[in-house]
């Protein structure tokens, strides 16, 4: 034991692993607390499953020291450290029909000398593990008759019958129902509020950001960023490790983080294009511009407006109008002037009043004008005609389509 | 969570039937030597053959049989009722063991180059006329050579400590041709007789095998599947694979190897005496896996008892085919083995469980 190594869980430093004179993990410095539920993010090849078979002994790192309770991993019997680390491999093949109690009671191999069998205490720590992750009803049932979820918990309550402090996951809930997927993370936070420590090499962004209470964001084996879900996924994090364009927000119905991903195109620059939306008209086809790479202005719109947060979400640059205030003659010119500058002009499928008519008076100075319609204009003008008028009017010398069809005409 | 004490710390049912297996089993095997020992050309009544062995191993007192069973008994017939019974565990063994290290139902001793290197040193010790000499020779010679065959198999697959499988069954079969081609050599060279003697080796004889042979190979034998044995529940972890078994604690590597050379002594020990017998090693557990499942821990005795007695009965029916110097035991493990092995290679491919 090194003195003040065991108040940390595991204690990574400098770490570089190699196979073959090829590098996989490089300069990997990482401490986590005890109790703490870690999500290890990152793209496939990033070197997740190496750094957790090096934290659990598997892999013997070629430099570096790791310390898992204050244990020098590289000067410990495997079955010692097989009492601190548990590790749940990302596909374990069993190619044999073993009974699922059986799988289970392997957990409890670190405990058991050579020619000791398992004890009716062994047994009931198994039972006791299998009941939680909802298996026990199938404790003869052969492993090879099983379904990948089925196989999967039997697979984590083994893990926990290894009774570690220290529980390691590799992609927990690659072949998991999306009920089964929660109910991992929920019992890890269960596990985390018992002070064990859980860190899982996580796939879904989602769910890491759901339930992990720190990320440590892998690329090309090295650590990228490191921290609270909020530091680490940002959209520069995201766009450096993943090699897409992405967005980062709260979703208002769920109010969790939520991510939008695209990948990057390369090639043409885009066109500069406004749309004029409202009441959520405009957001699919913002989205669509945004993918595209085109340079995309909206206006004017009222705050509140689902249509705006989208654009925010997007960094879309939007004229906002003041609340209940309708549109006075400073939003307007300042709607007419980005209309203006726009190579084209695209007027959503959205219904008229008295507040946004304006909106249909200023498509008029567009240089291209593009009307989406989905339905008849009649059923969306409550104005009494005076909307129509005016629609009619741009229609003539517009194209017009549909939603669907929209980046087609672009 | 619940407490743990609300949990049952009874043994699943599904191990307690398997119990009565090995005693069952215990049982025939006792049945089926007696038996193999009182039918020849001789035959001597069942009662009288098992109360003949029990005088001679000292159990039975003053008991007096008609002149000259007592030697046909206990100096002609049982040593090679023994040594079959021998070979055979020590051949079941083996394959249950490859087949769980390997995590493949279809591994087999013979991968590790053993009866290549056998056939090798018996080729050798019948081309130099030893075997006339003393009946030590011949399986001392094939001892070796099954030894130093698979010592290269390991060498030329050891990579960094570890011994990937890939690369042992390549080096295996590249070590079995070229040994293969130096006993071929070797053949050519020698007169028809001695080729005849190799044959009748090759083939797996157990006729006049006698205490001699009985004595060489029951100590690493039954040493091996002792120590086997020992290793049955590291064996059950290494089937979830090496990655899975490190995560539990078990020395993997340290544990293959270890495997690896037990094995190939139980082998080369059983090849020795008996010559190169085929499909015991790969029957015998395909069977009792149907039987009794896969945990090693019950797999292992039941194979070696199982390899005993399918042994000793296919010898019986080498034995009984007429043909003046009896037909070597490893042609009717093959006859036998064979069409089964074919049958549950079509009744896999029609969905059924091979396991």
């Amino acid at each position: 034991m090194t003195a003040g190594y065991g108040d940390y869980s595991v204690l990574i430093k400098d770490l570089h692993y190699s196979i073959d004179d090829v590098e996989i993990l490089k300069e990997i410095n990482l401490c986590v607390g005890k109790g703490e539920l870690v999500g290890l993010i990152g793209p496939n090849g990033a070197g997740k499953s190496t750094l957790l078979k090096c934290i659990s002994g598997i892999y013997s790192c070629n430099n570096g020291e790791i310390y898992v309770n204050g244990m020098d991993i590289k000067r410990t019997d495997c079955k010692k450290i097989a009492r601190e680390v548990a590790l749940m491999h990302q596909n374990t093949n069993v190619t044999f029909p073993f009974p699922a109690i059986d799988v289970v009671l392997t957990g409890r191999y670190p405990y058991l000398k050579r020619f000791e069998t398992e004890s009716s205490e062994d047994y009931r720590i198994a039972r006791k593990h299998m009941s939680y992750t909802d298996t026990l009803k199938f404790e003869s049932k052969p492993v090879t008759n099983m379904s990948g979820g089925e196989r999967q918990r039997v697979l984590f309550a083994k893990v926990l019958t290894q009774e570690t402090h220290l529980i390691l996951l590799d992609e927990p809930t690659a072949s998991l129902d999306i009920s089964y997927e929660e109910q991992i993370f929920k019992y890890c936070c269960e596990l985390v509020a018992n002070g064990k420590t859980v860190i899982a090499a996580v796939h879904d962004l989602k769910l890491a950001s759901r339930y992990c209470s720190r990320l440590v964001l892998m690329k090309d084996g090295k650590i990228l960023s490191d921290g609270s879900v909020e530091e680490v996924l940002t959209p520069e994090n995201l766009s450096v490790a993943y090699g897409v364009r992405a967005v980062v927000y709260r979703n208002r119905i769920t109010g969790l983080l939520d991510f939008y991903t695209h990948k990057l195109e390369q090639g043409k620059p885009g066109k500069k294009i406004h749309v004029i939306g409202g009441g959520g008209s405009a957001s699919g086809i913002m989205r669509q511009l945004f993918e595209y790479g085109h340079e995309v202005s909206t206006g004017v719109l009222f705050p509140g407006d689902s249509d705006l947060q989208c654009a925010d979400v997007f960094g879309i640059k939007a004229v906002v109008t003041e609340p209940f205030n309708g549109i006075n003659e400073q939003y307007f010119n300042k709607n007419v002037e980005l209309i203006k500058n726009a190579d084209l002009t695209i007027l959503c499928n959205m219904p008229f009043g008295i507040q946004n008519i304006r909106n249909l008076e200023a498509a008029s100075y567009a240089q291209n004008l593009v009307i989406v319609e989905d339905d008849p204009p009649m059923g969306r003008d409550y104005t009494g005609g005076q909307a129509l008028e005016i629609y009619n009017k741009l229609a003539k010398k517009a194209i017009i389509t549909t939603s669907a069809k929209v980046h087609e005409v672009i | 969570m619940r407490a743990k004490e609300d949990f049952s710390g009874d043994k699943p049912k599904h191990n307690a039937k398997k119990k009565i297996v090995l005693p069952v089993m215990l049982g025939v095997l006792a049945l089926v030597l007696v038996l193999a020992t009182a039918i020849g050309a001789v035959y001597v009544p069942f009662g009288q053959t098992a109360r003949i062995i029990l005088k001679n191993i000292g159990i039975l007192k003053n008991a007096t049989f008609q002149e000259g069973h007592e030697e046909i008994i206990f100096y002609v017939r049982f040593p090679g009722v023994l040594v079959a019974a021998l070979v055979g565990a020590g051949l079941a063994t083996s394959g249950v063991v490859m087949q769980g290290m390997f995590r493949n139902p279809m591994a087999d001793p013979g991968i590790l180059g053993v009866s290549s290197g056998a056939g090798l040193g018996a080729v050798i010790a019948i081309a130099l006329r030893l075997n006339s000499k003393s009946v030590f020779f011949l399986p001392v010679f094939a001892a070796v050579g099954a030894l130093a065959a698979s010592y290269a198999v390991f060498r030329l697959s050891k990579r960094g400590g570890k011994i990937p499988v890939l690369t042992l069954v390549l080096s295996g079969i590249a070590v079995s041709m070229f040994l293969g081609a130096m006993t071929s050599i070797v053949l050519t060279t020698i007169h028809g007789d001695q080729i005849k003697e190799y044959l009748f080796w090759t083939t797996g004889g157990l006729t006049a095998r006698r205490w001699e042979h009985v004595a060489m190979a029951v100590v690493p034998i039954i040493t091996c599947i002792a120590i086997l044995l020992a290793y049955s529940r590291d064996l059950n972890i290494l089937l979830l694979g090496e990655e899975e078994a490190q995560a539990v604690g078990l020395n993997s590597a340290k544990t293959r190897k270890i495997l690896l050379v037990l094995t190939s002594i139980a082998t080369a020990a059983a090849v020795s005496v008996s010559g190169n017998i085929s499909f015991v090693g790969l029957i015998v557990p395909h069977i009792m896996r149907l039987i009794v499942g896969p945990d090693h821990r019950i797999l292992i005795p039941v194979s070696a008892v199982g390899g005993s007695i399918f042994l000793v009965a296919c010898d019986l029916i080498a034995r009984a085919i007429p043909n003046p110097r009896g037909i070597g035991v490893g042609i009717v493990t093959s006859l036998i083995g064979a069409p089964y092995f074919l049958f549950l290679l079509i009744k896999t491919r029609k969905g059924g469980d091979a396991v």
